[in-house]
């Protein structure tokens, strides 16, 4: 089997086994206290970090196209402005006039 | 409210959301095709992870040479918050037959899960259908946008020279603007990117590994520091 194939079904697994999980420990799932706030805090902080990542093993063309993305994210909040303004920027500081 | 009402009401209200799912949809494909995944292999991942942003991070992670087992690691832990997201509506479930549990558990996401839950907050009688027409509606989307990408991809020579690899930089930025809950999360996430920069600069982990500790550290901070 090739790496592919074993993230898509590995993924399957562990997604529809979180998404069910949900479902079936439900009340004895933490609302309050550490392990709830871990959980709660991990998707931003995991993203923050690819975010951060992704940044930094590329150029200032990159690091100004994110500012004016995140510049659109803020003001905007959509999902569509906010990738176009990133790609248009990235786009144009790599064509290097 | 009759099932057939509530489904069809779901699914009208989530198409502007769809629409953004499209255009995060077709540049996965681009992304797919990088990591020489086909139609196929992109249909099946759409049809059995359904999961966008853990899709994205994970066949990232491959395109960049991270191997399966970080790129497994990266998905699933950015998709452990989906225990978060069926707990919180779990008596839409209750006393339902079990094809109906495994149908409303995959159709979850962030999108229709915002979306019903708002609705209820706005006092509506909506629930269980609701949510499967919204997530009838994003599946149908992803389904069509990624299978899409992914063909058309192979008539772009150089997604790299349009700009489209930072796609998903970008759509994340907007991620995390959403996700921002205010101060609280000021030290987790500045943990997470101090991580990230340390364990980058200093060459001691590869990005997929940094990227995973990072964010947990960050979680970590959270759990211990915070107060509820």
């Amino acid at each position: 089997m090739t790496d592919t194939w074993i993230v898509i079904v590995g993924l399957a697994v562990g997604t529809f086994a979180a998404r069910l999980g949900g479902i079936v420990l439900g009340q004895r799932l933490p609302t309050s206290g550490g392990w709830a706030r871990t959980l709660n805090a991990l998707p931003g902080t995991l993203i923050v970090a690819l975010v951060a990542g992704q940044l930094m093993q590329g150029s200032w063309n990159e690091w100004i196209a994110g500012a004016l993305a995140a510049a659109t994210a803020f003001i905007t909040r959509s999902l569509v402005l906010t990738m176009a303004v990133g790609i248009g920027a990235v786009y144009l500081l790599r064509l290097n006039i | 409210m009759t099932p057939t009402v509530e489904f069809r009401s779901g699914l009208r209200e989530i198409l502007p959301l769809a629409a953004g799912v499209v255009v995060y949809g077709l540049a996965f494909g681009v992304l797919a095709a990088q990591a020489m995944m086909g139609g196929l292999q992109t249909g099946a991942m759409g049809t059995f992870v359904f999961a966008g942003a853990a899709q994205i991070i994970a066949v990232e992670r491959l395109v960049a040479g991270a191997g399966a087992f970080a790129a497994l690691v990266a998905g699933i832990a950015l998709n452990l918050r989906l225990i978060l997201v069926t707990a919180s509506i779990r008596d839409f479930f209750v006393g339902r037959p079990w094809w109906q549990l495994a149908l409303g558990a995959h159709f979850s996401t962030d999108e229709n899960w915002a979306m019903t839950v708002a609705a209820r907050k706005a006092g509506r009688d909506v629930g269980y259908w609701h949510l499967i027409g919204g997530g009838a509606g994003l599946f149908a989307a992803w389904l069509l946008s990624t299978i899409t990408g992914v063909l058309f991809a192979a008539t772009i020579p150089d997604p790299r020279a349009l700009g489209i690899d930072f796609a998903f930089t970008a759509a994340f930025i907007l991620i995390a603007r959403t996700l921002w809950q205010g101060q609280r999360d000021l030290a987790p996430w500045s943990v997470s990117v101090g991580m990230v920069a340390l364990a980058l600069w200093s060459g001691l982990l590869d990005p997929s590994w940094a990227l995973i500790l990072g964010g947990i550290m960050g979680a970590a901070v959270a759990g211990i520091t915070g107060n509820d």
